[in-house]
């Protein structure tokens, strides 16, 4: 597990510096990580990608560890990147089937709520968000 | 340099004034922006990061356009509006650009006028009005920045509520951008407004911005 981690957590340090583009496409590369590990099965590199609020929700809402826990959730197989938008700490990634949000971290981008779906002039509904 | 000092002093008392309470703006804004980001589980960001954000952006440049957009108003306005009693206005008998003598341009150019004042044409136009213009430049310069930085400021909180963010045109017609605008301006109009009308009655003996104690309130700019 570790050997799947480790990589996930060095692309992720490199990720939330650099130019619009750049910073861009770093969140749009940890949204899919997130997708692709969920879809594979892959509980443990799927909560390496998220923030520390929206790990603790889902762990205390599921009553189990996140690694387990995010499998069950409703997020969709990853998509083709539609669009990414980047202002201060914060990006939002479109994909053909999902949407969802990032901050900046630490150790970089780090998702705060995907499975999103848009409610008119309300803030998004979504499967997992912390807070 | 004892001299300069003396004889610049309100330039660079003001100048320097800025500069300390523009970086006291800046430790009081990344304060305010990392208690946000803490409330929201989120990150502080260092110093550095702060004053090349939008969030900085937009609040310096909010309030610098408004500043310009008083003194392009009130460079331009008083050129044609009086104030019977006011020390801020021109003698009520003078009211539009005046005559080349009166501005001593062109031919009644004194030797010591500037070389400008000396030209014709849209040379001495450029000069004739280079306060206003370069006022109004700042003024407009400032608030396309203050579009743009709080565009930015505004689309990350956005973004922080699980929102879309604005396009250009969306940000250009949103309550954010227009009460940023209103609320600085509705200020410094009152502040244009209170020293044009007070300064009748009032007095500051020794300050420029004041009749000399004695004036009568009916006497209007300089015929004090």
């Amino acid at each position: 597990m570790l050997k799947r981690v480790i990589p996930a957590l060095l692309l992720l340090g490199l990720a939330g510096c650099g130019s619009v583009g750049e910073r861009g496409d770093a969140a749009a590369g940890v949204a899919l990580q997130l997708l692709t590990a969920v879809d594979s099965k892959d509980g443990a590199a799927a909560c390496a990608t998220l923030a520390p609020e929206t790990l603790e929700e889902i762990e205390s809402s599921a009553g189990q560890p996140c690694d387990q826990a995010i499998l069950d959730e409703d997020l969709p197989a990853p998509g083709q990147v539609t669009g990414t938008d980047v202002y201060g700490q914060w990006a939002q990634v479109r994909l053909t089937d999902d949407t969802l949000f990032l901050a900046v971290f630490p150790g970089g981008w780090r998702v705060v709520a995907a499975g999103c779906a848009p409610r008119g002039e309300k803030p998004y509904n979504c499967a997992i968000q912390g807070g | 340099m004892k001299r300069f000092v003396k004889e610049n002093a309100l330039g660079l008392t003001f100048g320097l004034l800025f500069l300390v309470v523009l970086v006291g703006q800046a430790f009081a804004g990344l304060a305010d922006y990392n208690q946000q980001q803490l409330a929201e589980g989120l990150q502080p960001i260092g110093f550095a990061r702060y004053v090349t954000s939008a969030s900085f952006g937009a609040d310096v440049a909010e309030n610098w356009q408004s500043e310009y957009l008083q003194f392009f108003l009130f460079i331009f306005l008083t050129v044609w509006l009086v104030q019977k009693g006011s020390p801020e206005s021109k003698q009520l008998d003078k009211v539009g650009r005046e005559s080349d003598k009166d501005q001593k341009v062109g031919p009644y150019a004194q030797e010591d006028s500037p070389k400008w004042a000396h030209a014709s044409g849209f040379k001495l136009f450029l000069f004739s009005n280079s306060l206003g213009l370069v006022m109004g430049a700042i003024f407009v310069v400032s608030w396309v920045a203050q579009f743009i930085a709080g565009r930015a400021a505004f689309n990350e909180e956005q973004l922080g509520n699980l929102e879309d963010p604005m396009s250009p045109v969306q940000y250009l017609m949103a309550p954010d951008f227009w009460n940023r605008t209103l609320q600085n301006w509705q200020s410094e109009l009152l502040a244009v407004a209170s020293m044009a009308i007070l300064a009748i009655y009032l007095r500051q003996r020794g300050s420029s911005q004041s009749k000399p104690v004695g004036s009568p309130h009916t006497a209007t700019g300089d015929e004090n």
